[in-house]
């Protein structure tokens, strides 16, 4: 089937099988593997992208379902050599160890902060509730994120 | 290879599966569907995806005192409702706990109604709020009960030309509540031991529980179901201990829960009852706060 999308601002036109997910699409037609592949079951959050905006697991849609959507994936949060945010702030603060979960987890945050631009530490944890770390660094993980929150609005803790 | 229909409006929709709707699977979103697909417990001929017909099938409408929900209504929709944020705080209760944040992004209700695997939280407050289904078909709409929808695990009263189109109910009155709880080994992405929908409305001078109607997965071949003997025995009681007490022993002689791998039947028993416990106060509570207050 013949789809068209917009990959981090770029249009791609494609034919793809019916049944190909988007994560294997993004990763195996488009060749951006920063968007990973943990589970393939829906549980680890691994596969996060934005469509049209919104965090969803790219494990668990068909590539077609994206036809004339938007999309936006790990690659497409850095405005070049300047990282976003969310990226500077995970290295900053520790906020991952294997960085397997990594991408899916900065793409969740990055939906979250455009909803809710200072979470509590309490809706940051609802946030990433669906995506796994098992090097169980939470913490870190959490710190990342109030720093990316609190650093948008100018200030550092 | 798995053919997948992308019709763009709901009469197209219907066209496609008027003739061979027993080879289509039809997908919300595929939240539920296509992990299922890819561990091939279902190999469907072709898909039938609704993912184009957002125009048409998803709104929340209030009409009178009558809700009505299209059928690509997401969960998270329902939670960033005003609507829900008062007398059907059970969608919020439940909606809360769904999946986790991205699978709520995504799933819908009609998936869910459709889906009617044991853990599909919407089931239960629907049943409790009585409301109905209203299936499209080139022939017309057809109307099921919700309480009539589920007929096996996985099964529902849908015949192959049909699409789940949308969902309504009556919203509860200033006298009532609606609750939703479910218990699992943690509170994100896990299929739920047991969960429970209630609607529970109070007499005139809120001293006694005027109606109510408790509704539970699992019940017998796991499918949803109401406790209408937990019900009947509350209808016209005063809300006390030693109600709830032997409201918890009627419910324990009605329902016929079974054990699996996640949890084994007294263990889902002995959670009923507290949970049972939980909703009644927790209805209670909120009307008569609502009542001081004058929400």
């Amino acid at each position: 089937m013949k789809i068209s999308v917009n990959v981090n601002g770029r249009n791609v036109d494609a034919d793809v099988e019916p049944r190909k997910l988007l994560v294997d699409f993004i990763r195996d037609d488009l060749h951006l593997t920063g968007t990973h592949v943990g589970c393939d079951t829906s549980s680890c959050g691994a596969c996060t992208v934005l469509l049209d905006g919104v965090a969803v697991k790219s494990c668990t849609m068909f590539a077609v379902q994206a036809n004339n959507r938007n999309i936006t994936t790990i690659e497409g949060l850095s405005k070049g050599d300047e990282l976003h945010r969310l990226q500077s702030a995970f290295i900053e603060e520790g906020g991952l160890q294997c960085g397997y979960c990594t991408p899916g987890m900065i793409m969740t945050s990055a939906w979250l902060l455009s909803n809710n631009a200072a979470p509590t530490e309490e809706e940051i944890r609802n946030g990433i509730s669906g995506n796994l770390c098992r090097c169980t660094g939470y913490d870190s993980i959490i710190r990342s994120i109030q720093k990316a929150s609190s650093d948008r609005r100018g200030g550092r803790k | 290879m798995t053919e997948v229909l992308m019709p763009n409006t709901l009469a197209e929709a219907l066209s496609m599966i008027s003739k061979d709707g027993h080879d289509v699977l039809i997908l919300g979103s595929g939240s539920d569907v296509i992990p299922r697909i890819r561990e091939r417990e279902i190999v469907p001929k072709k898909v039938l995806d609704l993912s184009g017909l957002g125009s048409e099938l998803n709104y929340i409408r209030i009409e009178g005192n009558v809700i009505r929900m299209g059928a690509l209504v997401t969960v998270r929709q329902i939670i960033d409702n005003e609507l829900f944020k008062g007398r059907l705080e059970a969608f919020l209760q439940a909606g809360r706990m769904f999946g986790g944040p991205q699978i709520r992004n995504m799933a819908t209700v009609g998936g869910n109604l459709g889906a009617a695997s044991s853990s599909e939280d919407l089931i239960p407050i629907f049943i409790a709020l009585d409301a109905k289904v209203k299936m499209a078909s080139i022939d017309g709409d057809r109307l099921v009960p919700v309480s009539k929808l589920v007929v096996a695990k996985r099964q529902i009263d849908r015949r192959p030309n049909e699409i789940i189109r949308e969902i309504y109910f009556e919203m509860p009155d200033d006298s009532s509540w609606t609750a939703f709880f479910k218990a699992g080994r943690r509170n994100s992405l896990i299929i739920d031991l047991i969960n429970m929908a209630m609607y529970l409305k109070l007499n005139i001078d809120g001293t006694k529980i005027e109606d109510i109607r408790i509704a539970l997965n699992r019940v017998r071949g796991k499918t949803p179901e109401r406790a209408y003997k937990t019900e009947e025995y509350l209808r016209g009681k005063r809300i006390e201990n030693e109600t709830i007490a032997r409201a918890q022993e009627v419910l324990d002689s009605e329902v016929q829960l079974s054990s699996d791998f996640r949890a084994s039947a007294e263990y889902r028993k002995s959670l009923d009852k507290v949970i049972l416990a939980r909703l009644i106060n927790n209805c209670r509570d909120r009307i008569v706060e609502g009542r001081r207050t004058g929400n």
